[in-house]
């Protein structure tokens, strides 16, 4: 006997009033199920439905005047084949290519890794430095949050248990961010550090942001603000990286030491900082 | 609409999914329903890619697909890949360069290849290819002489 029923709605309404007809804690939401069904084959959670939300029209993602939609259910691998990706948002296109290997990423969503908040999440870092904003749709209406008000701790988000994410939305391109991260293993590892940076040319500010230590990735503003113009020097670079080592997210857990965390965190600021400026790169 | 029961394709036959229950998983499917047992159960977690298999011609990881979420598309697994040109001269490298020892990570890397292989965009560098692969995890030979089946795969189909 199949341990829960799977049903895939043909529309959102559907999905919703599914949501809405559960009661709490026995319906389980599928996007891609990387992680999803890890956890159902642990037995972390014990569904008696699932909803796919394959049939759905989300699978797909579009570049907005100045900025980029993605859908929930897109696969990373497909905006990953989008060539304006790299040139765009160069940050999201390093940190996709950083997620698990390209068979994982056929099937891995972006709404998925944001709905799932895990604390080493590649993606959010890189979202929250594009400043993100995430569609919520209820039975009862949409709302946008921004990620950073969305997150909420580790694996624990805004969402309802009666919303689903529609889609992901950054509101400018950033052609001049970048995305650097340390693990053990290039392909298929977790990473320990992640940091993401971003010259917003609208706000004409950079975003610095965090991510790999636990809860949650976070932005740091006080590096961010120390790189001042778009062109930081050697001297607003060295008291970015300073600050970006001595940021309170930095711990211990079972993957690296604060440390160690704090070593790589200035190393790689300096670095992606540094890739935003390379030769050939378009002017901020 | 059409009426078609759903279902999804192996290896070019039709496989009807009324009577595999919604929470079975793709891995399962193949190797328990199918008794397409070339497709290999690894960690059953997606981080070794024995279960590998192709999707619409594109490696996919089996064990963390239900089979039901597949409906609709052709699921093409290392039992058919000798029919594939592609897939035929990947097969014939790692053979060649005698590129396993226990052989079970073998399928995976194999379709893998194929995958990667088979794309319509210009030739993919060996490295690249590498990295690609690195999903794929091998725990006898090391790399070596896979690496070295990759490029001679590689420069045949060039």
């Amino acid at each position: 006997m199949a341990a829960y029923v799977l049903v895939a709605p043909a529309s959102e309404s559907e999905a919703l009033a599914e949501l809405a007809a559960a009661p709490e804690g026995t319906i389980a939401v599928l996007a891609g199920g990387s992680d999803l069904l890890l956890d159902l084959e642990e037995g972390l959670r014990a569904p008696r439905r699932v909803v796919s939300l394959r049939r759905l029209p989300w699978r797909r993602h579009r570049w907005l005047s100045g900025g980029l939609e993605i859908g929930s259910t897109e696969p990373l691998a497909d905006l990953e084949a989008d060539p304006e990706l790299a040139a765009r948002c160069p940050a999201l296109a390093q940190a996709i290519a950083a997620v698990g290997s390209p068979a994982l990423r056929r099937q891995a969503t972006v709404g998925g890794n944001l709905g799932r908040a895990a604390p080493a999440s590649d993606l959010i870092p890189v979202l929250l430095a594009l400043d993100a904003e995430v569609e919520l749709v209820s039975g009862s209406g949409t709302r946008s949050l921004g990620l950073d008000r969305f997150l909420r701790a580790s694996r624990v988000t805004a969402l309802a248990p009666t919303e689903l994410i529609r889609s992901v939305r950054c509101p400018e391109v950033r052609t001049r961010s970048a995305y650097l991260w340390q693990r053990v293993r290039p392909s298929n590892d977790i990473s320990q550090i992640g940091v993401a940076v971003a010259w917003s040319p609208g706000e004409r500010r950079w975003r610095v942001s965090l991510g790999g230590s636990p809860p949650r990735p976070v932005l740091a503003e006080d590096a961010a603000a120390e790189l001042a113009g778009p062109n930081p020097g050697e001297t607003e670079l060295a008291r970015a990286s300073e600050r970006l080592a001595a940021h309170p997210a930095l711990v211990t857990d079972r993957r690296a030491s604060d440390e160690h965390r704090r070593r790589l965190a200035g190393t790689l600021l300096d670095r992606a900082v540094r890739a935003t400026m390379a030769p050939g790169r378009p002017a901020p | 609409m059409s009426a078609a029961p759903p279902s999804i394709g192996v290896n070019g036959r039709p496989v009807a999914l009324e009577e595999v229950p919604g929470d079975e998983r793709l891995l399962d499917t193949l190797r328990w329903r199918l008794g397409l047992r070339g497709t290999k159960e690894g960690c059953r977690t997606g981080e070794c890619g024995a279960c590998t298999v192709l999707v619409n011609g594109e490696g996919r990881l089996s064990c963390l697909a239900l089979a039901h979420e597949l409906e609709g598309t052709e699921v093409t697994t290392v039992e058919a890949l000798h029919q594939d040109p592609v897939g035929r001269a990947v097969q014939e490298a790692f053979a060649e360069e005698a590129a396993l020892q226990c052989g079970y990570c073998t399928p995976g890397f194999v379709v893998a290849l194929t995958g990667l292989l088979r794309g319509d965009g210009p030739p993919r560098p060996t490295p690249e290819l590498l990295a690609a692969l690195g999903g794929n995890l091998c725990r006898c030979t090391g790399y070596a002489s896979i690496a070295r089946a990759v490029e001679r795969a590689r420069t045949r189909l060039r």
